[in-house]
């Protein structure tokens, strides 16, 4: 037994030494194939000796499957192999071929009986043996023939069984979409287009997907009516298949395929059909097709991952709603396509019908916000070297606020309010307002500790909601969570202080210069507290900012930090001057507006330069409200201007013009730094300098009239007087001219006011009851109209006079 | 084998722009894809993208990026073109798993909605190319009746093309295991032949 067992052990060793050895001869012999040495049955056995006597059946049972895996013969499909032309289908004499496709040709037939020109579609001979093809080919064309569309090719009838697989449809005569576009208008071109929509819309109803839309599949005739063609036929035939599969076949190139169909990732629905109705109606409008490619991989490619130049671009008479249409059904996501076809048509006849399209494609807009900062960096870059002047530069960018100014009268135009949307931040009010009571007033019930925790507990739950709704990407509610927070956070710190009893301290031990002790009813909250809330919320603010990276929060910290200063100035004894010296109040406020300029130019450097803006509004406010205080109550200031100017008329007539004179200093200054958000600051003071100088020399004028009056003789006080009268208008009309090089309205408006009243005091005095001067006046106006009317020849026969001279 | 010499060539006119040239190249390794591709999809898949729809996504796929193949060996096309397969797979299976068959994609088969539809295929009926040929179809018949590592060993390096080091290290064996794996699933094979022709 054990002697046995032994044998048997050997024997499998001895089998296993043999059976890796022929293993090893079977895997050779495959790794010879795979490096293509094709060795052949026969001479690789007789390399191994003893092994082929074995080895030799397990190769040829390789070889079975490797016959069975080596390629079809090659099929050559098409009908340019396929010279010979039926005599007759259904009975319909076949004049000629017209035309191929990927599935099989198209003959021209006559209808002997109807005598009509008939088209016949075949399917590819190379076809015609697949049985599985063959039936789909029918089937489909069984489903067409039930579609019945004006511009949609009409089938009449089904190949008989026993013939090659075809169908006999109506002849078009006409020529592909795009050629028979060219000499047309725009407003033609859109309303071909609509009603090519409105075909693949029909074919969509009856669940059809074209998947083959190009100006070649759409024939228009002689009076503009487009017919779709070959619909369907790709629908599930695995067209690409066929298509590419077939050398010469001459619709192999998918320009107007949609992303999602030439990368093959999703399955195609309607939107595939919209992005190649985009693709025809760019060329439609352009004359060119949307992507480009050398070969095949490239053009995927670009379908894939570019964005088509824009129409525009390529032709800048295409109006930009027919643009934003085209774009809205080019966008790669189908998502951000047009959902329907019905969409794109809706949306072409409201073109048609002159109103606005809903069409806002994001690529569009993704070029513009790219696009538009590039191109005006550059133009900076231009104007700084003087090539570009300041007011061309001006006008590009008037050009582009008005691009964004619509996007964003579109985004409200979206985003009206709703009733849920009303209702949270009506909520988030009340929920200040309640907070905000029981800080202010006394309630036996509601005091100390109790209300410390409801304060409390209503700024934490807020906060926390806010935080966790932004961490669910609801950037909506968080938001107003948030705001709500940001106004209760210094409402809990109140009433944590009252509770507590910290900061009790009168602001200079005098109880007449507390805010709230002017108030009978309110609780006794010290200056102290109320800044030290609020300072102590900001960098809360800030945070919330950094988190959220929402801009809204800079402008709460920016009203909270103007707030601060009221608070500061109240602490500084504020109320106290409002009775005896209003003037301290106002000049004390100008550092104050220096600081929200200086912590706007530090945000705007280094943190968040759009946000600056919010600190520079507080900062020109202040700057504004300070400096007209200053010279209506500031006494001192009085006091040193009379000094100075010993024939001041009061500070009041003074005061805008030295305010205009500081004005346009500040003006000076901030157009120098290299802040785009400063830069609107400077305009803001341009804008109040006219309006200032004509002012102050209208006062001045009425003064120094008023003093001549009460003493007539006086020659000084007559010239005084007079001067004023004529510098009102002349400054005036020079303003008028000043609005020119810099584009402001501001200038010319408020210069033209002026000038009338500075014409009507002339008239009381000066020229009082004297035709001349409304005569004067009338022919004046005529003759500028005239010269400016015929600028360009006057200014040639000048320039021609001036060089005659010498 | 003229299959793999010629291929070097087919490469080359392609990577020059000819886009036949792709066709002719693919078609060559048609059929060995489409075993490859009827195995490795997993029986709930197969009701949903049949091996045909695999196998063209896989060729447009391989159209689109075939830039990025570089020749190093006859059959290094061949096992570029299964990776590619095998992503295109995992596509479908992801997309199948997230979405369901929504009303686009039920247009396909035939319906009351859509009478011209094509009958849904039965998950059993073996692919349109695999079944258009009688041999192709016993190969699979055969294939299948095979233990599941005797089957890999076969697609692996006869199917696939793969090297013996290569599929050695696919299937994490020894390079002598593997042969002897191959060995006894090709004389199993074989065994299967005869009974029944």
């Amino acid at each position: 037994m054990a002697e046995d067992s032994g044998q048997k052990r050997q024997e499998t060793e001895e089998g296993g030494g043999r059976e890796q050895l022929l293993a090893d001869a079977v895997a050779d012999y495959l790794d010879r194939q795979a490096r293509g040495e094709a060795p052949s049955i026969e001479s690789f056995c007789r390399t191994h000796g003893s092994l082929a006597q074995d080895l030799k059946p397990l190769l040829e049972a390789l070889e079975v499957i490797e016959v069975t895996l080596r390629p079809e013969p090659p099929v050559v499909p098409g009908p340019h192999r396929d010279s010979q032309l039926p005599e007759f289908l259904s009975g319909h004499k076949i004049l000629s071929e017209i035309g191929s496709g990927g599935m099989g040709c198209v003959y021209l037939a006559v209808d002997e009986r109807l005598g009509r020109k008939v088209a016949i579609k075949v399917l590819s001979p190379c076809f015609r043996d697949n049985p599985l093809l063959r039936e789909r080919f029918m089937q489909e064309a069984r489903a067409m023939a039930k579609l019945r569309h004006p511009n949609i090719a009409h089938i009449y009838s089904l190949g008989p069984p026993d013939e090659a697989p075809h169908f006999v449809m109506e002849y078009l005569e006409g020529v592909p979409l795009t050629e028979a576009a060219r000499p047309l208008t725009l407003r033609q071109k859109a309303e071909l287009m609509h009603k090519v929509v409105l075909a693949v819309e029909f074919l969509h109803q009856h669940q059809v997907i074209h998947r083959d839309l190009k100006p070649g599949n759409i024939l228009v005739g002689p009076e503009l009516e487009p017919k779709v063609l070959d619909f369907g036929l790709a629908l599930q035939t695995g067209e690409h298949a066929t298509r590419l599969s077939s050398p010469g076949d001459v619709v192999g190139t998918p320009n107007y395929f949609s992303p999602e169909q030439a990368g093959g990732s999703s399955p195609l629905d309607v939107r595939s059909d919209v992005f190649s109705l985009g693709a025809i109606f760019y060329e439609l409008l352009t004359g060119e097709v949307p992507f480009r490619g050398e070969t095949f991989p490239a053009l995927i490619q670009r379908i894939c991952q570019d964005d088509p130049v824009l129409p525009r671009r390529l032709d800048p008479a295409i109006p930009g709603d027919l643009q934003n249409i085209c774009l809205k059904a080019l966008e790669k996501n189908p998502a951000e396509r047009y959902s329907s076809v019905r969409e794109m048509a809706s949306d072409l006849e409201r073109f048609l019908a002159e109103e606005p399209v809903l069409a806002v494609p994001t690529s569009y807009a993704r070029l513009m916000a790219g696009k538009i900062d590039q191109h005006l960096r550059e133009l900076e870059g231009w104007k700084q070297d003087h090539i570009v002047s300041e007011q061309e530069f001006d006008a590009f960018r008037r050009l582009y606020d008005r691009l964004v100014d619509r996007e964003d009268a579109w985004i409200m135009a979206v985003r009206r309010l709703t009733l849920s949307q009303v209702t949270l931040y009506f909520g988030a009010w009340i929920l200040v307002l309640g907070a905000a009571l029981v800080m202010l007033f006394n309630y036996p019930h509601l005091s100390g500790t109790p209300a410390v925790l409801v304060v409390s507990a209503a700024a934490a739950s807020t906060a926390w909601v806010g935080v966790r709704s932004w961490q669910r990407e609801q950037r909506r509610i968080a938001i107003a969570y948030l705001l709500a927070f940001c106004l209760l956070l210094p409402v809990a710190l109140l009433v944590g202080m009252d509770r507590i009893g910290l900061l009790t301290g009168l602001t200079r031990n005098d109880q007449t210069l507390e805010f709230f002790a002017r108030f009978e009813s309110f609780k006794r909250t010290t200056n102290a507290q109320l800044w030290w809330s609020v300072l102590l919320s900001l960098p809360v603010y800030f945070w919330l900012r950094r988190f959220t990276r929402a801009s809204v929060f800079s402008l709460v910290e920016a009203v909270m930090a103007a707030v601060l200063s009221v608070v500061s100035l109240l602490r500084m004894g504020m109320l106290g001057w409002l009775d005896s010296d209003p003037g301290k109040v106002y000049f004390e406020l100008i550092p104050f507006a220096a600081l929200f300029f200086l912590v706007g130019m530090l945000i705007e450097r280094f943190r968040y330069p759009a946000d600056s803006r919010y600190f520079y509004s507080v900062a020109v406010v202040a700057t504004f409200i300070s400096l007209s205080g200053v010279a209506l109550f500031h006494e001192p200031y009085a006091d040193w201007l009379k000094r100075v100017a010993p024939r001041t008329r009061g500070q009041l007539e003074y005061l805008f013009i030295i305010n205009a004179g500081v004005y346009l200093l500040l003006q000076f200054l901030c157009e120098r730094l290299p802040l785009a958000q400063m830069r609107a600051v400077a305009k803001t003071f341009r804008f109040v300098i006219p309006g200032h100088v004509l002012t102050s020399l209208l006062l001045l004028g009425l003064a120094a009239s008023d003093l001549w009056e009460k003493s007539p003789s006086s020659a000084a006080l007559r010239h005084e007087a007079r001067f004023f009268e004529i510098v009102l208008p002349l400054a005036a009309s020079l303003f008028v001219f000043g609005s020119v090089p810099k584009q402001l309205k501001n200038y010319l408006a408020t210069g033209l006011l002026f000038l009338a009243i500075g014409i009507v005091r002339l008239e009381e005095d000066l020229f009082k009851q004297r035709a001349t001067w409304p005569l004067g006046l009338l022919v004046a106006g005529l003759l500028l109209m005239l010269a400016a009317a015929n600028y360009s020849p006057l200014r040639m026969a000048v320039s021609r006079a001036i060089r005659r001279r010498p | 084998m003229d299959v793999v010499t010629s291929s070097h060539d087919l490469i080359e006119r392609i990577k020059a722009g000819d886009q036949e040239a792709f066709a002719a190249l693919f078609n060559k390794y048609r059929r060995r894809l489409a075993v490859l591709i009827h195995f490795r999809l997993s029986p709930e898949l197969r009701s949903f993208a049949e091996v045909d729809d695999i196998l063209q996504e896989a060729w447009l796929r391989a159209f689109r990026d075939f830039a990025q193949f570089t020749y190093r060996s006859p059959g290094s096309f061949m096992s570029w073109l299964a990776r590619i397969a095998d992503h295109a797979m995992a596509d479908v299976a992801r997309s199948q798993g997230r979405q369901k068959r929504h009303a686009v994609e039920m247009l396909r088969f035939r319906s009351a909605s859509n009478p011209a539809g094509p009958e849904p295929l039965d998950s059993k009926t073996p692919s349109r190319l695999l079944a258009q040929e009688e041999s192709l179809r016993r190969l699979l018949d055969k294939l299948n009746a095979l233990p599941e590592d005797y089957r890999q060993a076969i697609l692996l390096m006869k199917v696939e093309g793969l090297s013996t080091p290569e599929a050695a290290e696919r299937l994490g064996k020894s390079k002598e295991a593997t042969a002897l794996l191959l060995h006894r699933a090709v004389k199993r094979f074989r065994a299967l032949e005869e009974p029944s022709g």
